[in-house]
Order: C-alpha cells, then structure tokens, then sequence
C-alpha cells in the first residue's frame, strides 16, 4: 500500500518553476491493479519515481508498506560493460534475493538466447526493456510499478508479461501508468487519471475514460 | 537497526562487486593495470636519483623510501578522483531504491582502499625479494596511515561530489587542486630535509602527515616530522560533515531523467 500525502514536485526551468505535481493526496490500495492514465508530459514518470523513492518530493511524504519496485521498464540501471547474466546477478544481491534463481528466471523469461551472456551494451532498446522486465519479475515485490508496458518488446512478449502479473495479483498490486486506455483496461481494476498536476481517482476506469477523453 | 545494518551490508556487498567487476573485469589484465602507475613513478624517481647519485643520500633503502611514499598519495588521490565520480558515473543505479547516493561514493572508497593495499603489499613484497630481506618497524601506524589517506580522500571527494551538484565547473578545479600535493606532500623527500620556513608550512597539509604515517611505519629508523592522527582526523572529520551536509541539500535538486 502506498499513500501520498500533499506531495508536491516542482522542475526548475528557464522560465521559472514548473508544478509537475501539485499537494497530491491519494491512497492506493493494496493488492489491487490501479492505472494512471496521464498525456504526454503530464508528470507520469515523475510521479512513478516519487511512488519508488528514487527521487524525492520537495514538499509532502509518502507512506509505503511492503516492497515496492523500482520504475519498471527502465533500464538505464544495467552497466552496459556487464552481460544481462552479471547484470542479473547484481540486482538479485542488491535485493537480496537468490543469485541463480534469479538469474535463471530472467535468462528464461526474457527470451534473450545467446545474448543473456553478451554485454548489455550490445543489447537493441528493445532487448534492454526485456531484461529489465524479465528482472523486475524474478524479484518478489508487493507493489509493481510500472512505466508504458505497451513499450515492452513484441506481443509474445507482451502476452507472457500479462501472464506473469496476473500470477502475482494474488500477493501483489501493480500501478501502471500509461496514456493508452487500452493498456490500462487490460491490467487495472481502478483507474485515477493525473491532469493539471493533480490526481483525481476513479471507481470504474469507464468514468475515468470519461474524464480522460473530454 | 540490526535489519537496516543487514541491508547496508547487503547494498554494499551488491554494489562493490559490480564496482570490481566494472573496473577490472573488461581488461584481461585488468588488474595490472593497478601496478603500472606506481611501477612507472617509483622506477623513474629511482633511475633518475641513481643517475644523479642522489639516493646515497638517504639513510634508507631507496625503492621502500618511494613506495612508501607514491602508495599513499596515490590512494589519497583516486580515491577522491573515484568517489567524486560515484554518483554521475552510476545515476542509473539510483533507480534501485535501496541503493542511496552515499553507498555509491562508499562502494568506492572501499574498492580502492582494498586495491591500494593490494598495490602496496604486492610492491613491497617484490622489493624484499629484489634486496633479499624484508625489514618493517611498526606495522600498526603504517596501516594506520592508509586507512586515513583513504578516508581523507573519501572525504574530500565526497565535499566535492556534494559540490558539482551547485557547479559542475568543481570537476574543472579537482586538477589543478590536487597536483600541486603532488610536490608538497614529501612523496620524494623527508619532510625533515626542508628548509625551516617550508617545513612549518608543509606541517599544514594532511597528506603530508599520512604519507609521513606511512614512512614511519615501515621504514627502521626513520625520523618523521608530523604524523599527527588527530590533526589528520580534523580535516576528514569536517570534509565528511560539509559533504554529508552538501549531499542532504544536494539529494533533492538530483534529477534522476
């Protein structure tokens, strides 16, 4: 479960200051899929690493229980020296979690071949997403969050993600966010849609559609 | 506290075999590479003094005089070089919320302190086998003196981490900052051979004192000017508060994208 309260984030621009998100209060629950839908620029991203804690907010807190990912479909954490095989290891100690297993999951899930054992640097954009997906499952979470699945790999691909999150909704919650409705029907249960740095939850993800689309 | 120690340890661990495997595992020779630099200055300073029939001057065997000298500074050096890099070099990492910008400087300072002492026993082992005797004088304040040239570096580096968050021109005054320690700090000299006046100044600079540290420990007989612990302590002691304290303000204005 991770709750916000009055978070308010700001960006420094050349202009002045740029309210990404502005005393943001909301409850997301536990062991429950919630989408955010937001346009481009709207500060999704942004409060994706708040919701982590990879940066923090210049006013307000945020309450988290559990585990709670790191801003999944992001890969810029792999060192580009190390192969997806090193690079697995690593985040499978930083998290504490079994070496082999770990890596032997990802080696599996992210359908890499040969190239699991090349550096990351060799890696197309799309084979980096994979890993990165394919690592984030290996490790237990409570609270996925994750960045545009839609921009994960090939729909094979996409197929075995929806698998594996519907495997773990049992113990565990996803927060996507997202622009496309689509992506948020097919994984969330409620939806909350984030505009003019505020974030207005909603029961049904039609309503929010409603919102969204006016 | 005991969880939290855990997972320090934990993020640590992780963290400083990445660092290993990064630094050292691309090259097959990775590790030589460590050796090169302080091979390549103590043998230039050695073949120049015997050429100029200098080293006789010295009471002490010439190559330990220097080793004991370069090792130090040169720890005292990449460790500020390397932990001021920490955080730009791996801003990525930082997406891994258990890793925070201070274990990434830590990591650092912790690799280069191990490859250091490393550098510094392979070197003086290989000088007892080329003179066919080994001789130290006290283990301990040598030990002593590396542990603080690492953690002074660590602590410089990290204030001028903490600094190139309000100005990324620090990284341009890092160099010019620490080459003239290069000469000052008595790498090639005791500190009792200089004139009055400059060894009053020189009394002054912290690396003088570790690398006098250093000397003292393992060369018999040796005749230090100032090897002041606490002196020393001061110094890392208020460049840890002023980074600590840059990198609390600095942690918000890090932007991750």
């Amino acid at each position: 479960m991770i709750t916000l309260e009055g978070v308010t984030k700001a960006y420094r621009t050349r202009t002045g200051h740029n309210v990404v998100l502005n005393a943001l209060n909301f409850e997301f629950p536990a062991r429950s899929n919630t989408g955010i839908l937001g346009r481009n620029g709207a500060g999704k991203s942004t409060l994706l690493r708040i919701l982590s804690g990879a940066e923090q907010p210049d006013a307000g807190r945020v309450r988290r229980e559990g585990r709670i990912s790191w801003p999944i479909g992001f890969s810029g954490g792999f060192s580009l020296a190390l192969t997806g095989r090193e690079n697995s290891r690593f985040v499978a100690r930083l998290y504490g979690a079994d070496v082999n297993t770990v890596s032997r999951f990802a080696q599996e899930f992210s359908d890499l071949g040969e190239y699991f054992e090349m550096p990351v640097r060799t890696y197309s954009s799309g084979m980096r997403a994979r890993l990165a997906f394919a690592l984030s499952m290996a490790i237990d979470f409570d609270v996925y969050l994750v960045d545009e699945v839609t921009a994960v790999g090939d729909s094979r691909f996409q197929k075995r993600c929806r698998e594996a999150f519907l495997a773990r909704s049992e113990r565990s919650s996803v927060i996507i966010v997202s622009h496309d409705l689509r992506t948020i029907r097919s994984y969330c249960s409620s939806c909350a849609v984030l505009h003019q740095g505020q974030l207005l939850g909603f029961d049904s993800i039609d309503a929010a559609a409603a919102v969204y689309e006016a | 506290m005991l969880r939290s120690l855990l997972l320090e340890y934990q993020v640590l661990h992780a963290l400083l075999l990445r660092e290993l495997q990064t630094r050292f595992g691309s090259h097959r020779l990775g590790y030589l590479w460590a050796l090169i630099e302080p091979i390549i200055m103590i043998g230039t300073f050695a073949a120049v003094w015997s050429a100029f029939g200098r080293g006789g001057q010295l009471k002490h065997d010439v190559l330990s005089f220097l080793a004991t000298g370069f090792i130090p500074f040169i720890l005292f050096r990449e460790t500020t070089n390397r932990s001021l890099y920490a955080i730009d070099g791996n801003k990525g990492l930082l997406f891994y919320t258990l890793v925070r910008p201070l274990d990434l400087v830590v990591a650092r300072i912790l690799l280069e302190l191990a490859t250091q002492v490393v550098v510094f026993i392979v070197m003086i082992a290989g000088i007892a086998m080329y003179r066919g005797g080994l001789e130290f004088h006290d283990l301990l304040t040598t030990m002593v003196g590396l542990l603080l040239a690492s953690a002074l570096g660590g602590s410089l580096g990290l204030t001028l981490c903490g600094l190139t968050a309000f100005s990324p021109s620090v990284e341009r005054i890092q160099g010019p900052l620490l080459r003239p320690l290069f000469w000052v700090s008595g790498l090639f000299y005791p500190a009792t051979a200089l004139p009055l006046n400059l060894k009053h100044l020189s009394g002054y600079n912290p690396v003088l004192h570790v690398v006098e540290m250093v000397r003292e420990g393992w060369l018999p007989g040796y005749a230090a000017y100032q090897t002041s612990v606490s002196y020393v302590l001061a110094w890392i002691l208020t460049l840890t508060f002023v980074g600590l304290a840059l990198e609390r303000v600095a942690r918000r204005r890090l932007q991750l994208s």
